[in-house]
């Protein structure tokens, strides 16, 4: 794109002078550390659909943003012109408690939602980390996550609608409003998790659930992953129906307990197992974790309710933590039996490579979440581990996703590793929906 | 199709998959000519029978260099004509292809061929205290690729979710033959969901050759509640409370009197023939769980002037309630010759309303309409009976529905839940979407499937920006203006 002056004219004619950002003031806005010339936000979708009408003409590169949590993920953008921020889009547009139904703008934040939505006794399934700054339409693009997953899946499982501009300013809708809907391909499936390259979300609707009438936690340390592994794996083959089970690494384990006030004896891995329903089912649930736990060798065994509960869950969804060093951080699924082998070696891996590292499981998904201290490391050496792990979650049945790296190792690996044939498919969905590349380029799956 | 041609490509074929593999006789392809929404019917040419993924993709190749269109066929048992031939050519028949590959219980994960039964799945692992979730009405009979096909929900959907929540993986061969894969056991592949995508598709993305699915652990307990109420807003009323009350069933079915009278005539499952509604709610979880909410959704029931309160003490008194729901639509015939099935989805709350609409649409039309519904999720089924013997009751019935199916989505629901749309429902599209929606979803139709011969005519209304020229609509069909469109209840872009 040869003219930013004239892109800056156009966005400032379309939203308004007060909602345009250019020059150093666009700085907090880079990515990867491309600035964009010009920040908009525009406040309605006709302005978004104009403004990336705009854009278009001008082949300018296009970024959304939503709360700027999940700008670490994706490869470094090929080029940058337009941050497009959805900030004032954040409004509620429809809720109909009986329906258990909600559509919000895609700007505002899950816990602006979520405060809302509690007042009635509902909520978004969701709890990723970063919930007061992560915006409904940015969890959706990134596909983000939490430990609740287990109990009610992810963005694919709750989102029953959307409205998203496409990269020519047309807008158009996916689903409806109501929880079955088989009409026509379902294109919602489509923009979870696509980074904001087919289109930018202006609206979602999200089925609802009933906020469980209580919800405790058990706390198990162990001596070994593999122990710990094996509670795990007994919880979640029993009728038990838990929200969470999450296996922590000793420094992820110590954090944990250190925020729920427990304590904790250095060294012990920890198993958390989340149970929400009626009281009576809590603790009946809650004495079976129990049993698995000691059956399976625990060293000490925690009953988490009220503000300990929450703390101790916190810890685990804002892992590694506002005040860790966190320069590399690694997401590896694999079929859920194989997450203490990929753990430890993960561990292990980083240990051969003086790689200060701690993690995090889903056990139930099979997420592994890896942190790992790459400050002061060369950047080959980085890279190395991040391509050897890829090779143990491969190995293990799965794969392994970079979530954040320095600039300098982004340029030494792909970050989200092979994706196989249908890459082809991928690229041509791209060029349907995006013909000119101005959406996010370069930062999806094999360069989309 | 010429007889020459015909006999090139039927040699052809029995090159690919053996001569017992290919079926040509006119009286045997009649079995072939519709799914289980009889009003329409298109022959296939040929159909083919591969028993593996190598012969599927023989199969594709061919007909993709013979330009010749082909469609996948499950069990049959569709309800929205999704599996017609409607251009002719080949019907690939999954049939043969109906293993259960690998059973992964640690990992909770199973790997099926797309031509297995629903059921035989949670058969199978059903001593393990294992099974798959989705559980369509027609699970006895009807093919998981099928599922695939449709995104199928059934009566657990509320809490468990529709077949996509439960699709983990696929490998798949596109209509050019190139066979690929999407996931697998491990969740959230890098890159764009195109098993998401691919579910729902109605066989027009590809043909599914293997499945992974995640299967659930049996909950501990289940419990089933009957209500018996005199109107039919006393038990929507109750399914409103149950779920102010943060309650959420695995299950809530709702009939009518009139479904209520056919059921009785039909299996006697002891539903009182002389009440306005019967509401089933299951309850299903850890055991404290359940006993702990049988008692407030009794409550519920009670609050709404219920006059019975059956609770099913074991499992056979629990198939004894659930017998008379899932026979409802084949029980139709005990008092109507015919009947027109809906799957039109409505907001929950709107449930009330559109039920007194239906009952004038039926004393407009003067045709009985028996309501069956997952009252859970607001997903209807109103059963429109008919005389198909009758010159013009059948366009009558259709057009009720037509009127039934645009006020649904006017009340901001969906024209189908869990049919599809198919050969049926594709003039309704524009009801609910605009060209541009439709256009966004033909872009991922060209990216899979750019020449169109897989399973043409389905879900896209026919074109009508073509009809001067007489020219053929983009999914090969020539537009001819329906009745519902020239009476202005159903359009065409």
């Amino acid at each position: 794109m040869g003219d930013p002056a004239g892109l800056a004219r156009r966005a400032q004619e379309i939203v308004g002078a007060e909602h345009v950002r250019t020059g150093p003031a666009a700085a907090p806005f880079a990515v990867d550390g491309l600035t964009p010339g010009v920040v908009a936000a525009p406040g309605s979708e006709e302005e978004v659909s104009r403004l990336l009408a705009a854009a278009h003409g001008l082949e300018a590169a296009v970024a959304p943003w939503g709360g700027g949590t999940k700008t670490g993920l994706g490869n470094p953008p090929r080029r940058l012109d337009l941050v497009l921020s959805l900030a004032r889009l954040n409004r509620v547009v429809d809720y109909e408690p009986g329906d258990m139904t909600a559509t919000l703008q895609a700007g505002m934040t899950l816990a602006a939602a979520q405060a809302h939505l509690t007042q009635k006794g509902q909520f978004i399934a969701l709890d990723p980390a970063a919930a007061a700054r992560a915006t409904v339409g940015g969890i959706l693009a990134a596909n983000a996550s939490g430990p609740r997953r287990l109990r009610y899946g992810t963005a694919r499982d709750l989102v029953i609608a959307v409205r998203i501009v496409h990269a020519d300013g047309a807008v158009t809708k996916g689903g409806a409003k109501v929880v079955k809907n088989v009409t026509g391909y379902d294109m919602n499936k489509l923009y979870v998790g696509s980074l904001g390259t087919l289109g930018i979300l202006t609206e979602v609707t999200f089925r609802l659930y009933p906020l469980p009438a209580t919800e405790e936690t058990h706390l198990s340390a162990f001596p070994t992953l593999e122990a710990a592994g094996a509670a795990a794996a007994e919880i979640l083959g029993s009728p038990l129906v838990p929200h969470a089970v999450e296996l922590l690494s000793a420094a992820a384990a110590a954090a944990a307990a250190r925020a729920a006030n427990v304590p904790w004896s250095p060294g012990q891995v920890g198993l958390a197992v989340m149970i929400g329903s009626v009281p009576d089912a809590v603790h009946a649930q809650l004495a079976d974790v129990a049993r698995f736990c000691r059956g399976a060798g625990s060293a000490a065994d925690h009953h988490l309710r009220g503000a300990a509960h929450s703390a101790c869950w916190e810890a685990v969804r804002e892992f590694p933590g506002p005040d860790a060093p966190r320069s590399l951080i690694l997401k590896g699924s694999v079929p859920l039996t194989r997450v203490p082998e990929l753990m430890s070696r993960g561990e292990g891996l980083a240990g051969q490579r003086h790689l200060a590292c701690q993690a995090v499981a889903e056990v139930g998904p099979g997420i592994v979440r890896f942190s790992v201290d790459a400050g002061g490391v060369p950047p080959e050496r980085a890279a190395d581990y991040v391509e050897t792990v890829r090779g143990v979650a491969a190995e293990l049945g799965g794969h392994l996703v970079v979530l954040e790296a320095p600039l300098d190792v982004k340029r030494r690996v792909d970050v989200w590793g092979p994706v196989g044939k249908a890459l082809r498919l991928m690229q041509g969905l791209k060029a349907q929906f995006d013909p000119k590349g101005i959406l996010n380029p370069g930062r999806f799956v094999g360069g989309i | 199709m010429e007889r020459q041609r015909k006999a090139q490509l039927a040699a052809a074929l029995m090159a690919v998959v053996g001569q017992d593999g290919v079926i040509t006789d006119e009286d045997e392809l009649r079995v072939y000519e519709c799914d289980g929404l009889t009003i329409f019917k298109a022959r296939p040419e040929l159909v083919v029978l591969p028993r593996t993924r190598e012969q599927v993709e023989a199969v594709a190749r061919l007909c993709h260099r013979e330009r010749v269109p082909f469609v996948a066929r499950g069990a049959g048992t569709g309800l929205s004509g999704g599996a017609l031939a409607l251009e002719g050519g080949v019907m690939v028949g999954l049939n043969r292809m109906s293993h259960i590959l690998e059973v992964d219980v640690p990992n909770q994960r199973a790997v099926v061929q797309p031509g297995m039964v629903n059921v035989w799945l949670s058969n199978k692992i059903a001593g393990d205290n294992f099974y798959y979730a989705p559980d369509p009405a027609s699970q006895t009979a009807c093919s998981i690729g099928g599922n695939i096909a449709e995104n199928s929900g059934g009566v657990h959907t509320p809490k468990y979710g529709v077949t996509v929540n439960h699709v983990v993986g696929l490998e798949v061969v596109l209509p050019d033959g190139e066979v690929v894969e999407f996931g697998g056991k491990a969740l959230d592949p890098p890159g764009y969901d195109l098993t998401g995508v691919f579910v729902g598709s109605e066989g027009t993305f590809g043909i599914c050759t293997k499945i992974t699915v995640r299967i659930l652990r049996k909950p501990e307990a289940v419990k089933t509640l009957m209500g018996v109420f005199e109107s039919i807003e006393d038990a929507s009323n109750t399914v409103s409370d149950i779920v102010a009350a943060g309650i959420l069933p695995a299950c809530v079915e709702m009939m009518d009197t009139l479904s209520i009278q056919a059921v009785e005539k039909g299996v006697r499952a002891g539903y009182p023939t002389d009440a306005g509604s019967v509401l089933l709610v299951e309850l299903d979880g850890p055991r404290a769980e359940v006993e702990a909410l049988v008692d407030p959704v009794s409550r519920l029931m009670k609050q709404n002037k219920v006059r019975e309160i059956r609770i099913a003490k074991d499992d056979a008194e629990r198939l004894l309630l659930w017998k008379g729901r899932k026979a409802a639509f084949a029980a139709m015939g005990q008092i109507s010759p015919d009947y027109y099935v809906q799957d039109a989805v409505i907001p929950r709350t709107k449930l009330p309303q559109i039920l007194r609409e239906i009952g004038a649409f039926s004393d407009e039309y003067k045709l009985r309409v028996a309501n069956v519904f997952h009252a859970g999720d607001g997903n209807l089924h109103p059963l429109i009976l008919y005389d198909g013997r009758n010159e013009g009751e059948l366009h009558k019935a259709e057009e009720m529905g037509a009127k039934i199916m645009r006020r649904c989505i006017e009340l901001g629901g969906s024209i189908t839940g869990e049919h599809g749309v198919g050969r049926e429902k594709r003039d309704y599209m524009p009801l609910m979407y605009t060209p541009a929606d439709l256009e966004a979803m033909l872009k991922v139709k060209r990216v899979f499937n750019p020449d169109g011969l897989l399973n043409p005519g389905k879900i896209f209304p026919t074109t009508k920006g073509c009809v001067e020229a007489g020219a053929v609509g983009r999914d090969g069909l020539r537009y001819r203006p329906h009745r519902l469109e020239v009476m202005g209840l159903a359009q065409r872009f």
